[in-house]
């Protein structure tokens, strides 16, 4: 009456919570998941190779389309990984500028992480009141740069515009508000008792497994490694910047949690040193109208929200185009670590590994 | 008392009361002008009030005229070279009366655009913009590509869609 065999099934590629166009191949034993297999690929655009036969210029636009809700961040990894491989120096306003908008891109990369992952395990709640805020972030980003999502944020040498007129303004009243705003999520969710059931002990990762697998970010964080690329290697102005890494030891959903709260903390004081501190100054360096490359390759790594997020270009004689383009996507990375994190547990656990892990896949598939 | 705190336990109180302090400024508010006034709301009013953009702002492409009502355009063929879809065509062409070269056609395949102002960066004569439309939809395929004349939409006037709903500024 009872059949007893083990039953495969899909987890997406249309499921809501898959955050995109992820398919995952799960063995059921009953509700226990026996194997895991995540299916990428659905988003392929080949950015690498259109970037190949761009020029250094025009090559940027892509960046923004990888990970759509964190691009200022690509941009900064694509600006700083040409500006190394020609050595021009951005100009230090330009690169205060660039932190700047690089940490609210993480706050606002971090606050849609925060509402989608506690939209999929059940309190809806958070996903209002952190896209409230959102909102005000993604209205800075349109009044620097004229667009919301896909940003174009920099340029090769520096930026396009020094700060418009009342962006400081903008920026010191986000500032005012953002703290009181998440003690309330921590409010809604840190102590209750029904996200601490879905999250505590949920999706273990252990800091030997995540460094084998090279995963980064706040996940490595969570399990307890204090790696921090704006630490370890700075960029930008990052190196003046008094900030602390945040870890936890659990290494759970719960840890990650907390350490993405902690990170927003972080960001916001780094926001106040740049507002504090801004230099004066022009924000553009003299950059020739050709960059032409010399034989000569660079990899040039940043923190993205979502952990190590590396370009690596190949210059050849001449050549107007990268020779070669490689993107070290930290999303692509981070999956990896799905298998290893539910093998062995149920299948509601599944939801939320793959949101704890904030994957993009805009960024996987590339 | 205690059988309250059994029945609403702390953590889920905590929640409930900031939900409902949310809540009742809402429900309190609602219908009241004098109220409303106070509160800065984050939804708009959009078709019904013009949407307010940040000066900065991308929309589409627009070819700009100078005060004689010529064409500024020198057709240095810059916007076409660094736009990164190819969206832009020009035709050098020769105009009487005028010395600089005229653009005989500007095509504008606005399918493809990816609103990056690549183009408007790279103009030495500011002679194009990015405007504040961003309704651009259109019933036709043929309505995207836009050329230096055209019934539906081209590159001097807004599109239809669009102009009663941006707010001018």
């Amino acid at each position: 009456m009872f059949k007893s065999e083990e039953l495969e099934i899909n987890l997406g590629p249309q499921h809501p919570s898959t955050h995109g166009v992820l398919r995952v191949k799960l063995r059921l034993d009953g509700e226990v998941v026996v194997a895991c297999t995540p299916v990428i690929g659905y988003l392929h655009r080949g950015v690498e190779k259109i970037c190949e036969n761009k020029t250094f210029f025009q090559g940027q636009v892509w960046t923004d389309r990888m990970d759509y809700v964190a691009a200022i961040s690509n941009n900064l990894g694509w600006v700083e990984g040409v500006e190394k491989l020609f050595g021009i120096e951005a100009p230090r306003r330009a690169r205060y500028i660039r932190t700047m908008l690089t940490e609210m891109n993480r706050i606002a990369s971090h606050l849609l992480w925060l509402a989608t992952h506690a939209l999929d395990i059940g309190a809806m709640t958070v996903f209002l009141y952190a896209f409230r805020e959102r909102e005000l972030l993604l209205d800075l980003f349109e009044a620097f740069c004229g667009a919301r999502l896909t940003t174009t944020a920099f340029r090769i040498g520096g930026l396009r515009e020094d700060l418009p007129p009342g962006f400081i303004k903008q920026a010191r009243a986000f500032q005012e508000v953002f703290p009181d705003r998440l003690e309330e999520y921590e409010t809604l969710l840190s102590e209750n008792r029904i996200w601490k059931k879905r999250t505590v002990g949920v999706a273990r990762i252990n800091a030997e497994d995540c460094i084998a697998l090279g995963v980064t970010g706040p996940v490595l964080r969570a399990a307890g490694v204090p790696y921090d690329i704006r630490k370890a290697f700075p960029s930008a102005a990052y190196a003046e910047m008094d900030f602390e890494i945040p870890t936890r030891p659990e290494a759970d959903t719960y840890a990650r949690y907390l350490v993405r709260l902690a990170e927003m903390r972080q960001s916001h004081r780094i926001i106040q040193q740049c507002l504090d501190g801004l230099p004066e100054g022009p924000v553009m360096a003299k950059i020739p109208k050709i960059l032409k490359s010399e034989v000569n390759e660079v990899y040039h790594a940043i923190e993205a929200p979502k952990g190590e997020l590396g370009y690596y270009f190949v210059g050849e004689k001449g050549g107007l185009n990268p020779y070669r383009m490689h993107v070290r996507a930290p999303s692509f990375v981070n999956l990896q670590a799905l298998p290893k994190m539910i093998e062995g547990r149920l299948l509601a656990d599944v939801i939320a590994a793959i949101g704890t892990l904030d994957v993009v896949l805009g960024e996987i598939d590339r | 008392m205690r059988l309250l705190k059994t029945l609403i336990p702390g953590d889920i109180a905590a929640g409930l009361t900031l939900t409902g302090k949310y809540f009742g400024r809402v429900f309190f508010s609602a219908n009241r002008k004098k109220v409303r006034a106070h509160i800065k709301h984050f939804t708009q009013e959009y078709p019904e009030v013009p949407v307010r953009l940040a000066p900065r702002y991308r929309g589409r492409l627009t070819l700009l005229k100078d005060e004689q009502g010529e064409v500024k355009c020198v057709c240095c063929l810059a916007c076409e070279k660094i736009c990164p879809t190819q969206v832009i065509t020009i035709e050098k062409g020769k105009k009487e009366g005028r010395k600089m070269p005229y653009p005989v056609r500007y095509d504008f395949e606005m399918e493809r655009c990816i609103f990056c102002e690549f183009c408007v960066e790279s103009c030495g004569f500011d002679s194009i913009i990015l405007n504040h439309q961003f309704e651009l939809a259109a019933y036709n395929r043929e309505d995207f590509s836009l050329g230096m004349e055209g019934l539906g939409q081209n590159m001097f006037s807004l599109s239809p869609v669009g102009q009663y709903s941006v707010a001018e500024d």
